[in-house]
């Protein structure tokens, strides 16, 4: 086996080595010690890209993080984030033991437990609560998961639909834009054999998934395709485009319709893909009426229809709206179209996660894959599902019986997904009760908008009974938090993870170094605490203990989904959960791990990931299968095909939407093409819908088709006159990740400070300057920043990173010193709050002498507090952008304040929650079943 | 022949600083320091802008002026080309961090000596690719042997037009780059305001330049015209020398001076034998020495290992022929003082020259010591030397003045209060004339301007205007009463103007 990495084995400098061959990494010399090398996943952001750590034999601890030469996503190389891994794991200020609340909550006064006693107190609840029948009581919170299908699992097991998610404050918007396309709800953009790609994201520097993808882009860059990247700010990845299409916030959907006009009035588009895989034989049936159409019934007339639809997005209409010159917006759609089918495009938050209707943006990118037939095409953009590989655990609980409704409101019936950001409206609102309340990795007073209200509602007992925070670091949530108990970060903990980072599928493992290392010597191994700095443990093993106290005896039905497999009866151990995946479910995987002598555990446990073939093009042009296509039917309207053969189960179990069934109840696995059954896509027409009879038939009718939906930051709702600008406070900077960032010391020595970035023109007309305090009030408060006036901002436009602006309220303890300002926070009554900042970034005395030379003061300011909630009514998503008044500070305000008034949350969160749509739709239902779901429920549960 | 070399392929660059940390990482550097990072400029306006970055770390050069100004082969050239340091040798005197025309070198605050990129020579001596090649996602980082053409370097050195940082230096920089943007890579190039995008500049030392080579002195952010580059993030980079070394030029000019104008004067037949000539000043060049050595070695960052200076000496620096130089001096001083108090005129006499020498040496030895740092190029200047040669007798006559009343009737005579307003007149007109006169490099033009119209200028002005115009009209003009206060003013204005160069001269971004 060669190494993936392209500079190992000579190939760039013959006799060098990129990294230390896998036969010796047993026992390695290297700067006079010897190391024992073992392969993990880096736990910093999505990507879960390889690590190696070098573990010095003679200590036994980890000298060092390098990339995995065998990982097929990042192939050994690393961002910033993989190195400083090491700073994470010795951090001087990480939770060693599990604590639990001594005073009132937020009180700070903390004593420490073991983890016997949270284990009781945690298991005797949730089992009390489950045997009430109070299944909605019981809540999992997750921000990003870092893998697949386990803890989903463990929820299901419960028999509870308590998951709750990050998602609508990231990629809701994204989610549901490409879901309406083609029922998958993720790109898999295969940049790398590109010829044009198209960004409304910075795939350069940030985001899912940063390192495999930028390897990709710059790769096909080298190879001569074109970059183009809508930003309203100059970022990274947008300083390395051809073209930079720095778009007022909101109007990328119109330059996107533009370009579709563009190709579709020039003929540019791929007028066979369209007739074969758009559903516009629907669209005429059913959609063209209600959009000025007429009852024409050919795909002539629908071309015809497509010209008429769009002809309005002309390139001047949409220079009007975005400020891009609309000689730019022709050249980017030749260019588009002169890639053909070798057009990747990404998007997964940026404008779909910034304005209201944010999701069409999405829709509309995905259009121009659709009209250049590049859906699935090599160089185009692939259906996640299809590079993704979630291998099937040994048992699989029945899905839940309950619909939780404090997460899926009926009033967000299209939602992508649990509406989390509003779970402390809807306690306020009394919609219900948490017994118990878990955080899990996961930071929303400070990640979330509208932390004050968070903070309200985590201090009250009577509305959260218990919350246990699991969390590598101290956070500003956990500080609110009834237990903090400290869980390990990327070289202490199991997870199996595979993303859709390019036109391939792979499986990564993380694992607990020492562990492995452990085994591999052959020294007994109790569990994970055993070999983790303190007595800090890993999630799984949580989850596998608490099971069995939840149902001690197996008789709640809960129990026998954590017993071993290989041992009837007893408790799974977690290595057992992993060894039956990987001798089960990953095809090849078996083979490989012979052929080098080994179980296919050793070979995980050595190389830490597996490439799973898996082909990646052009799925949708499969034959249906003869066994299935035996018992199936036509339906002659739509040529739909459905069968009454059972499913054969696959070892893959990524998610996928589920088609509705026809009448006699037989699954769809087809559409007719051309007088062929064909795989199609998982929507209700089995192709790319062009017209979402979904939307159509749950209120948006008017939004069915790729259009426009006017933002609620777009000009014409600001007044420049009054110092209005649309804020976009979204932005992450390459060398952080949110909040799970603030313990590595050189990441936070490189990036520490959130300036506002305004325009140069802008600037000057409010009379600041780079330094100058300035003072950002929304619709609930405000907050005072530095201003860094620059020429990377659109005019009218401000941005802010929402990377920085850590805070804690005790000196020494709450949210890590390497990254948090110290602050004093005044709660002033009827809502209203104040934060002022202390004390900067400063150095102080612990083992680590690194933590006496922090040279940096800046912590960054804390906006995401002064943001009220605004859901969009189809997503879900939160829009993040702001409408901002930007003025120079005002006497006695100082750098990092905030001011916000709760009250007027609420009565923001009232007015956007009056745009909703709620159910019932069509058969009483609370979600049209078809869409993707976490967690999904009985069809029981849907009905309301 | 292996040459290795660093090709940075700024086409592929996408400022995501893995190198940074996998740098820091693997080579257990302290917060504070770097020996790798990436600079970003942004380049030009709305919406006609972009970002541009630079990844900067040592050259590797040829011609290492890090090698050369070394006084104990603590920083050294292999045959490969890599330029390494042995910690174990470096007696932290930070000369090299002033050689270096990149700022490439730090002191590690746990060694307390010199580092920086070594290629991870413990890597390459293994056959491994340095760890920041290694980490890169996009593969713009290559190392290898520029003379092998088939390595990635090689191919890459002969396909590609490239850049290296700072040509003028003279340095034959190993580290090519391909598709930088000359604002990324001259220092002067692109403004440095308060602040960065997503980090504080601390140390306003760095001020900025305007674009063209021009300076404002670090004024920056109050231009009327924003110039079209401007940095946008940089890591901080600590000023070197500080009061230390100001106050050794200072010192080490009154000890020669002091024992070089009655050596002089004995020389010439004046009247030596009184108490100012004859016991004050031998006392005083003594003295002075003393501290001179002692501010040496207390500038330096092992000062425990300042003796190793003179028993592995790297005979090319300047720095350890000047600890020669002074040795020397103090080896005829001390008999020249010994003869001088007990009246030993034969020996005194024989002395003569040797002390006249070796003070002049002595005086005169920092001209060369500065002139091989490389990074500083107005410490590069012609006249510094000069300079130098006017500062001792100036210090002296100044501390002469100063002390002749507490020498009691020896008073300073009216012809050595001319010379004395003579030789200060001559200084504050050749510093004048210098500022005035073009400047050989935009790092000196820009160093220069920080001097006398930047931060800087109150020092400068200080010195010129109450330092050496004030004293000299009081010398001309005043009565004899008031020469202490004049020589008082004199020495404290030789001071500011020391210190004005040192500080200066370390202003401009080199990097």
């Amino acid at each position: 086996m060669t190494s993936l990495h392209p500079s190992d084995d000579g190939r760039m400098q013959k006799g060098f080595a990129a990294f230390p061959p896998v036969e010796r990494w047993n026992d390695w010399e290297e700067g006079g010690r010897r190391y024992s090398l073992v392969a993990t996943t880096c736990f910093n952001c999505e990507a879960a890209c390889g690590l190696l750590a070098y573990v010095d034999q003679e200590t036994r601890t980890v000298k060092k993080f390098e990339g995995n030469p065998w990982h097929p996503g990042s192939r050994g190389r690393n961002c910033a984030k993989g190195p400083a891994t090491l700073n994470q794991i010795l951090d001087p200020e990480r939770i060693l033991y599990p604590l639990r609340r001594a005073g009132a909550r937020g009180d700070g006064k903390w004593e420490r437990v073991s983890w016997d006693e949270a284990l009781d107190d945690l298991a005797g609840r949730i089992r009390r609560a489950i045997l009430e029948k109070r299944h909605h009581a019981v809540m999992y919170h997750v921000g990003r998961p870092g893998e697949d299908g386990y803890t989903e699992r463990v929820l299901a097991a419960w028999g509870i639909d308590g998951h709750n998610s990050h998602t609508n404050i990231c990629s809701a918007g994204a989610r549901a834009g490409y879901a309406f396309w083609m029922g998958m709800d993720r790109p898999s953009p295969d940049h790398a054999n590109a010829k044009c790609i198209l960004l409304i994201s910075s795939h350069l520097e940030s985001g899912h998934y940063f390192n495999p993808h930028a390897q990709r882009i710059i790769e096909a860059k080298q190879k001569g395709a074109t970059i183009i990247v809508m930003d309203p700010r100059l970022s990274n990845t947008a300083s390395h485009a051809d073209q930079w299409l720095p778009t007022i916030p909101g109007s990328e959907p119109a330059v996107l319709l533009a370009i579709a006009n563009i190709l579709i009035r020039e003929r540019l588009y791929d007028a066979e893909f369209v007739r074969r895989w758009v559903n516009w034989e629907e669209y005429l049936r059913d959609g063209a009426q209600g959009h000025g159409g007429t009852g024409a019934r050919t795909f002539q007339d629908f071309e015809r229809e497509l010209e008429r639809l769009y002809a309005k997005y002309t390139p001047e209409l949409a220079e009007a709206e975005s400020g891009v010159p609309a000689a730019t917006i022709v050249a980017v759609a030749q260019a588009v179209a002169a890639a053909g089918s070798a057009f990747s495009a990404h998007t997964w938050r940026a404008s779909a996660a910034g304005n209201l209707g944010g999701w069409m943006t999405a829709r509309c990118l995905f259009f121009l894959n659709v009209l250049t037939g590049s859906v699935g095409a090599e160089g185009g953009t692939v259906p996640n599902a299809w590079t993704k590989f979630v291998p099937a655990p040994h048992a699989r609980p029945p899905h839940p019986s309950n619909w939780n409704e404090l997460t899926w409101p009926r009033e967000y019936p299209l939602a992508f997904f649990e509406m989390s950001f509003l779970l402390p409206h809807f306690l306020k609102e009394g919609r219900g009760a948490l017994d118990v309340y878990f955080t899990r990795v996961y930071n929303p007073v400070w990640t979330n908008p509208d932390g004050f209200t968070w903070i309200e509602v985590l201090r009250d007992e009577k509305l959260i009974g218990r919350h246990a925070a699991l969390t590598p670091v101290w956070s500003e949530t956990a500080w609110f938090a009834d237990y903090v108990l400290p869980v390990g970060l990327g070289s202490e903990r199991h997870d199996l993870a595979s993303f859709e980072t390019h036109a391939g599928s792979w499986l990564g493992f993380r694992q607990p170094v020492q562990r492995a290392l452990k085994e591999r010597l052959g020294e007994p191994v109790g569990d994970t605490r055993d070999v983790n700095p303190g007595e800090v443990w890993e999630e799984n093993e949580f989850w596998i203990e608490l099971s069995w106290r939840i149902d001690p005896d197996g008789a709640m039905g809960i129990r026998k989904h954590f017993e071993s497999p290989y041992r009837p009866g007893e408790k799974l151990r977690i290595d057992e959960y992993y060894r039956w995946i990987f001798e089960h479910s990953v095809p090849g995987l078996p083979e490989a791990a012979k052929a080098q002598g080994l179980t296919p555990m050793e070979y995980m446990r050595r190389y830490a990931s597996f490439d799973v073939p898996n082909p990646a093009y052009r799925r949708h042009e499969q034959d249906v299968p003869a066994e299935e296509m035996a018992q199936a039917a036509v339906d002659q309207a739509t040529g739909r095909v459905y069968t009454a053969t059972p499913a054969v189960p696959s070892p893959n179990i990524v998610p996928v939407p589920v088609p509705p069934p026809d009448a006699a109840g037989r699954r769809a696995v087809g559409v007719m093409v051309d007088g062929t059954a064909r795989r199609g896509f998982p929507t209700p027409s089995g192709k790319l819908e062009f017209y979402s009879s979904t939307l159509a038939a749950w209120g948006w009718p008017e939004l069915a088709i790729p259009t426009t939906i006017e933002s609620h930051v777009s000009p014409r709702q600001l007044e420049p006159a009054r110092g209005e600008f649309a804020l976009v406070p979204t932005f992450r900077l390459p060398m952080l990740i949110h909040t799970r960032s603030g313990n590595a010391k050189w990441l936070n020595e490189l990036a520490h400070s959130n300036p506002l970035w305004i325009a140069t023109t802008d600037a000057q007309r409010l009379g600041v300057e780079t330094g100058d305090l300035v003072r950002v009030s929304t619709e609930i408060g405000y907050f005072v920043v530095r201003a860094w006036v620059t020429e990377g901002m659109r005019p009218g436009s401000v941005a802010c990173s929402h990377h920085l602006g850590r805070w804690r309220v005790a000196d020494d303890a709450g949210t890590d010193r390497w990254s948090s300002a110290l602050v004093r926070i005044d709660e002033q009554g009827g809502g209203k709050w104040r934060m002022r900042r202390l004390k900067g970034v400063a150095p102080w005395a612990s083992g680590d002498p690194d933590s006496s030379r922090v040279w940096w003061q800046s912590a960054g300011v804390h906006q995401n507090l002064t943001f009220a909630v605004h859901p969009d009514p189809v997503s879900g998503a939160h829009a993040w952008h702001q409408k901002v008044r930007v003025a120079p500070a005002e006497p006695g305000d100082e750098d990092g304040d905030v001011v916000v008034d709760t009250a007027k949350s609420h009565a923001v969160y009232k007015e956007w929650l009056a745009m909703a749509r709620p159910a019932p739709g069509p058969g009483g239902m609370r979600r049209p079943h078809w869409l993707l779901r976490p967690l999904r429920p009985t069809m029981d549960a849907y009905r309301l | 022949m292996t040459r290795l070399a660093w090709v940075i392929d700024q086409t592929k660059c996408i400022g995501c600083h893995a190198c940074t940390t996998s740098c820091k990482s693997e080579n257990d550097v302290a917060l504070g320091v770097f020996r790798t990072w990436v600079k970003n400029v942004d380049v030009g306006t709305f919406p006609d802008v972009r970002r541009h970055f630079a990844v900067l770390r040592c050259n590797h050069c040829e011609d290492a002026p890090c090698v050369e100004i070394c006084p104990v082969t603590a920083m050294y050239q292999r045959p490969d080309g890599l330029v390494d340091f042995d910690e174990s040798l470096c007696i932290g005197c930070k000369a090299c961090m002033q050689a270096c025309p990149y700022d490439a070198i730090y002191m590690d605050p746990d060694s307390n000596t010199a580092e920086k990129c070594n290629f991870c020579s413990h890597r390459v001596d293994q056959g491994l690719l340095p760890a920041c090649v290694v980490v890169c996602p996009v593969e713009a980082l290559l190392f290898g042997d520029m003379d092998d053409p088939t390595s990635k370097v090689g191919q890459a050195l002969a396909g590609h037009r490239v850049t290296v940082r700072r040509p003028e230096q003279r340095t034959r920089p190993k580290a090519f780059y391909i598709g930088a943007h000359e604002a990324a890579l001259d220092p002067l190039a692109a403004r440095h305001d308060e602040m960065y995008m997503w980090a504080d500049n601390v140390g306003g030392q760095r001020g900025g330049g305007t674009g063209n080579g021009r300076t404002n002195g670090g004024h920056s952010r109050k231009l009327p015209v924003a110039p079209p580059a401007r940095v946008a993030y940089d890591i901080p980079k600590p000023r070197p020398w500080g009061w230390k070394v100001s106050s050794y030029i200072w010192t080490k000019s009154l000890a020669a001076g002091a024992a070089l104008v009655p050596a002089l004067m004995h020389i010439t037949g004046l009247e030596t034998s009184g108490r100012l000539f004859g016991r004050v000043a031998p006392a005083l060049a003594l003295l002075f020495l003393a501290l001179t050595g002692v501010l040496l070695v207390a500038d330096l960052k092992r000062p425990e290992r300042f003796w190793t200076i003179l028993v592995r000496p790297q005979w090319r620096s300047w720095l350890a022929r000047g600890a020669f130089v002074i040795t020397a001096y103090a080896a005829v001083l001390v008999p020249w003082a010994w003869a001088s108090w007990t009246g030993r005129e034969a020996l005194l006499h024989a002395l003569a020259w040797p002390v006249v020498v070796l003070a002049l040496l002595t005086a005169l030895y920092t001209a060369a010591l500065f002139g091989q740092c490389e990074g500083r190029d107005l410490w590069q200047s012609r006249w510094l030397v000069l300079h130098l040669a006017l500062h001792a007798p100036v210090a002296a006559l100044a501390a002469f003045a100063l002390l002749a009343p507490l020498a009691g009737g020896n008073v300073l005579t009216i012809s050595m209060g001319e010379a004395a307003t003579a030789l200060l007149l001559l200084s504050a007109l050749l510093a004048t004339g210098e500022a005035l006169q073009g400047h050989k490099s935009p790092n000196a033009a820009a160093a220069a301007s920080a001097q006398w119209r930047g931060r800087y200028a109150p020092l400068q002005w200080t010195a010129v205007l109450g330092g050496a115009l004030l004293p000299a009209a009081l010398l001309a003009a005043g009565p004899v009463s008031l020469y202490p206060l004049a020589g008082a003013l004199a020495l404290a204005g030789q001071w500011l103007q020391a210190h004005a160069l040192v500080l200066a001269g370390q202003n401009p971004p080199i990097s």
